[in-house]
């Protein structure tokens, strides 16, 4: 059967119903974590992923799936498997609570980037950065530097080199983002046109 | 100031910018790869919402309001290059087409930045951010396909051959050409397709690709003003087809 959809069919499913079919494993471009800054003076927060061939193509991407409304004036992109994650906490713990030191003196140090999860459901914020010699170091380092006290969920570093930040040059590509309000489902005023037709057909009866 | 140029130059870029608009909304829910389906839906949308603000323009200039200019007209009645009505074949073509097509676009713009003509000015200036993401994506396209695999670079050869012709009609001349250089409307289309050449040169440098020769390729003109190919027609009448059923529709 021929779908309408190349990519179903670039998918090659069997003819045959109930027979056995598997997509090939990872046979999609690898995936960038995607963080948006809403506005010059907020912390980049993340807001999900995209498959890409490289950080270049990741931003183009990342731009046009995370940043299409409301307002935005920075994109940092890092791929994920250069993203390292803590365990998460219990409620009302952090996770800090279990860090231990775990740096060597004699490595060298280098940036990392440090991103908390301060409530299940909500996205990583950017807080700050670190020099440490490891990734596990780093995470120790912003216990010691970057902690206020508040029970930290989950904490995830990655390297400053491995990421990609947006030029300030570009900030232009989001200057008619507030003007597109068509694309808030609010704009559409769904309920209020639904609620107009009932009446209509009610007052047809 | 000639309004009769002015409203001459509107038509064409307007036109331009709804028919690839609408063109290459066609990927939504096609688009390779979920990611590119979204970015090739919303840059469509940019290119719609351009349309717009431009008719806006023509409107007060004393022409109709902007849905009846955009949903009524016949084939015959558009301005667009025949280059933008094309289907939008495979990707290797839309992306070709993007990539030749928008080049000239952001030139335009920033050529009419400092038009004499001050709400065209103010709205190239607008228009600016949006088109240099469009341009982006594009050159970010040519530089990976252009220089991967044996078929992406033929792909995407076969197609740039097959749309130059197209995309030179865009710099198709109009009667007001002189008149608008005289008082600083627009540097004309000469101008425009020389500074094309330069940039499109510069990123097909880069790839794998070659550039046709194009002082030898004869333009496909006659869009400009009304000539155009069977492709149009079908797409005006899908466009308009909610509004021509019910002209009060609202949605």
């Amino acid at each position: 059967m021929k779908s309408l959809d190349p990519r179903i069919n670039r998918l090659d499913v069997p003819e045959e119903r109930n027979t056995d079919f598997r997509k090939d494993p990872m046979d999609q471009l690898e995936t960038y974590e995607v963080f948006i800054q809403p506005k010059v003076d907020k912390p980049f927060q993340h807001e999900g992923i995209v498959h890409a061939t490289d950080q270049d193509m990741a931003f183009v991407f990342a731009k046009e799936q995370y940043s299409r409304r409301g307002t935005c004036s920075g994109i940092m992109i890092i791929k994920t498997a250069d993203v390292f994650t803590t365990a998460f906490s219990d409620a009302g713990v952090s996770i800090y609570q279990k860090i231990k030191p775990a740096s060597d003196p004699e490595d060298q140090k280098v940036n990392y980037e440090v991103f908390h999860l301060m409530k299940r459901g909500k996205q990583h914020t950017h807080v700050g950065i670190v020099r440490a010699t490891s990734t596990e170091d780093a995470v120790f380092q912003a216990k010691m530097i970057l902690d206020q006290g508040k029970p930290v969920f989950n904490v995830w570093v990655a390297k400053s080199d491995n990421i990609y930040i947006s030029e300030v040059a570009y900030r232009d590509i989001w200057d008619t983002l507030p003007e597109k309000t068509f694309r808030e489902a609010i704009d559409y005023r769904g309920a209020e046109k639904i609620k107009k037709f009932k009446d209509e057909q009610g007052s047809q009866k | 100031m000639n309004t009769e140029a002015i409203i001459d130059l509107l038509y064409k870029i307007a036109d331009d910018q709804l028919i690839i608009g609408h063109r290459n909304s066609e990927w939504t829910g096609l688009g390779p790869i979920l990611e590119e389906d979204i970015a090739f839906s919303s840059m469509a949308q940019d290119k719609i919402g351009q349309s717009l603000v431009l008719y806006r323009m023509l409107n007060d200039l004393g022409e109709s309001d902007p849905d009846t200019i955009a949903f009524m007209r016949n084939a015959d009645q558009f301005h667009c290059c025949q280059f933008v009505e094309l289907p939008i074949g495979e990707f290797d073509f839309s992306i070709i087409r993007q990539f030749l097509f928008d080049t000239s676009e952001i030139i335009r713009f920033e050529m009419l930045s400092s038009s004499a003509y001050e709400p065209l000015a103010l709205a190239s200036k607008k228009f600016k951010g949006e088109i240099k993401y469009h341009i982006m994506h594009a050159n970010i396209f040519m530089k990976q396909l252009g220089n991967a695999t044996e078929e992406s670079v033929k792909r995407l050869q076969d197609a740039l051959e097959t749309a130059m012709p197209y995309a030179l009609g865009i710099f198709e001349t109009s009667e007001y050409e002189d008149a608008m250089m005289d008082e600083g409307i627009f540097a004309g289309e000469a101008t425009l397709r020389n500074k094309w050449t330069e940039r499109i040169e510069e990123v097909i440098s880069n790839t794998a690709l070659k550039l046709p020769d194009i002082g030898n390729i004869e333009p496909k003109t006659g869009g400009r003003y009304g000539k155009h190919t069977a492709h149009l027609q079908p797409l005006l009448d899908e466009m308009a087809e909610v509004l021509r059923i019910d002209p009060g529709a609202d949605w």
